[in-house]
């Protein structure tokens, strides 16, 4: 235990003290935060203009916190993941710069190693992704905000669950990479596709039927339906006091908040359950694959 | 004598490349054996196999007699390693390098920083344990990366290629420390270089090609095996030289003959008294037996060829 707690320590120490990762990862979000802000802002505030029954018209604090909720849900679904992406790293790192050989000589099992690297990039994550909650919890207070503290308190739960299924989805990723090269093409893979694939940038219901199909059997798409829902509860109590609750539920529908998997409502209970027994299968695959396969 | 390295038999293949081809050989406690080769001639797979991080097709390996594929915490706490380039963590400090991987050997707490005293007055670390990795010069690095190695005190020292790139001066001073940790702490030393001059304070020496042990044996074996004696004759004329109908080469105030081995210069001498009034008799260089053992292998196989 004592082996895996210096190594992870050592892992995060080596992550932060990279000040070029380190600064990438924590600006990345703010970054994402002004393109979102900047490109995507009116196409949601059209959406839900769009989607008022005539006669209702929104006022433009509940607008904001309505859009601005989607920006930020859309932002940290996608932050937790491209995040972990990057902290992570520092296992390929470690294998291009050959200082795995230095461990690796020592009377430490690859478990242990594996373990180290999963709980340091969990840890580098989360401290990244509270920082970029920070920022937009900041963002939505400066207009639109409808949040009490359990809101609040499940948008921390989300970003702890989501961070946790970044690292054990790039841990297992990156346990087969070893060249610089392969570092570079896999964050721009991901980076560019994530958001998409997880229904981030837009919501599955501009997607085809095929393709929005496909999604469902991914458990991206209720990771960020999970962080949908708890961001935009605020600004939706609020919206259900003046609009007709049909009206909310065809909003949510499309927005992915309110997922139908073969016709049926998935609950945000199935939502957490299918989201965490992803983590602990994957996590399991990512420890036994350094047991039996050669390269940690 | 106790064995601190016993290989045998021991053969891997990477594809159809026999990286390394059933060599055996033994290391005795407090030995020096210096394992040489050319590049890709299987020194590395061979450390690597000695370190547990690869593993062989067949034979065995067994450090301070334990075979380290069944006892492998065992031996891993037993070898210490210098790679051929430096592996520490180049963002972390001298310290925080140290620490980390001395937890990884269970030294922690008041046990780490009492070995950390040892090492810092045995590596003069004291003015740069604070300074990270990536800031150290040439020198400085490699005397932590051999702190490094014996963290924990390790009874068997690997140096891959400790001293390449490294400047005259430099290299001085990392011998001083193995030399140091030879005679007062009784290590076992297996080294590779490709600097000939650093063998000659080996008691054993391989050399290897493509896999194979192809001499072994001591410096002055090999050397009497691979190696001309050379004689240097000085302030005769070049008529005197030419009657001892050797081949000869001109050198600063005299010639210089290569002859086969000690006994023929002896006899040669004592036969040419009135020749040998002032002279010299070395014998060759690890440069040449190096050269020539490799060249003879290559030979005796153009030979069998043909």
């Amino acid at each position: 235990m004592k082996k895996i707690i210096n190594l992870t320590i050592r892992n995060i120490k080596v992550y932060f003290s990279d000040k070029g990762m380190f600064l990438t990862s924590l600006i990345t979000p703010a970054i994402l935060l002004i393109l979102y802000a900047t490109f995507l802002s009116n196409v949601f505030q059209s959406t839900f203009v769009n989607a008022m029954p005539k006669g209702i018209e929104l006022s433009k604090k509940l607008l904001n916190g309505l859009v601005k909720g989607q920006l930020v849900a859309s932002l940290l679904s996608v932050s937790c993941i491209t995040v972990a992406f990057c902290s992570n790293m520092l296992m390929v790192q470690d294998k291009v710069n050959e200082n795995i050989k230095d461990l690796m000589i020592t009377p430490t099992d690859k478990k242990t190693l594996v373990i180290s690297y999963f709980l340091a990039s969990f840890i580098s994550t989360l401290i990244v992704n509270l920082f970029a909650l920070i920022l937009c919890l900041i963002y939505i207070a400066s207009s639109g905000w409808f949040m009490n503290l359990m809101d609040v308190l499940l948008i921390v739960l989300n970003v702890v669950i989501l961070t946790l299924f970044g690292c054990v989805l790039s841990s297992i990723i990156n346990s087969f990479l070893s060249t610089q090269g392969q570092i570079s093409v896999v964050g721009t893979i991901v980076s560019s596709m994530y958001g998409f694939i997880a229904g981030a940038y837009m919501p599955m219901s501009q997607f085809g039927a095929g393709l929005r199909k496909v999604l469902l059997y991914l458990p991206t798409t209720y990771g960020t339906a999970l962080m949908k829902n708890s961001v935009m509860r605020g600004p939706f109590r609020e919206l259900e006091k003046i609009v007709p609750g049909n009206i909310v539920n065809s909003l949510k529908k499309s927005l992915d908040i309110g997922l139908l998997f073969n016709g049926n409502v998935v609950e945000a209970s199935t939502m957490y359950l299918i989201v965490l027994m992803t983590i602990v299968v994957l996590f399991a695959v990512y420890v036994l694959k350094s047991i039996y396969y050669k390269e940690v | 004598m106790e064995k601190i390295l016993e290989i045998t038999n021991v053969s891997k293949s990477f594809g159809k490349v026999k990286a390394v081809d059933n060599i055996s050989f033994n290391v005795t406690k407090g030995e020096m054996l210096a394992y040489l080769g050319v590049n890709g001639a299987g020194k590395s797979t061979t450390i690597s196999m000695i370190c547990g991080t690869l593993k062989g097709d067949s034979g065995s390996i067994k450090v301070c007699g334990e075979d380290i594929k069944k006892n492998s915490n065992y031996t891993k706490n037993k070898i210490g390693v210098v790679f051929q380039n430096s592996v520490l963590d180049q963002t972390l400090t001298v310290y925080d390098n140290l620490k980390y991987r001395a937890s990884l050997y269970g030294i922690t707490g008041n046990k780490f920083r009492e070995r950390f005293v040892t090492l810092e007055k045995m590596f003069d670390l004291k003015e740069i344990k604070n300074q990270k990795v990536k800031t150290l010069s040439g020198g400085q690095r490699r005397r932590v990366d051999i702190a490094r190695a014996i963290i924990h005190n390790p009874e068997f020292l690997i140096l891959d290629e400790p001293t390449t790139g490294l400047d005259p001066n430099t290299r001085k001073n990392i011998w001083n420390i193995i030399r140091y940790l030879r005679k007062n702490n009784g290590m076992t030393v297996f080294l590779t270089t490709h600097y000939m001059e650093e063998t000659t304070d080996a008691d054993f020496i391989i050399i290897i090609d493509k896999g194979k042990i192809i001499a072994k044996g001591s410096p002055l074996d090999l050397k009497n095996k691979y190696a001309k004696d050379i004689i240097r004759i000085y302030h005769i004329n070049e008529e005197d030289v030419k009657k001892l109908k050797l081949p000869y080469r001109k050198i600063n105030d005299g010639y210089k003959i290569e002859i086969e081995n000690t006994t023929l210069a002896t006899d040669l001498i004592v036969e040419n008294k009135e020749i040998f009034k002032d002279y010299e008799i070395t014998k060759g260089k690890m440069d040449d037996v190096f050269l020539n053992a490799t060249g003879n292998r290559i030979e005796d196989v153009y030979e069998e060829n043909n």
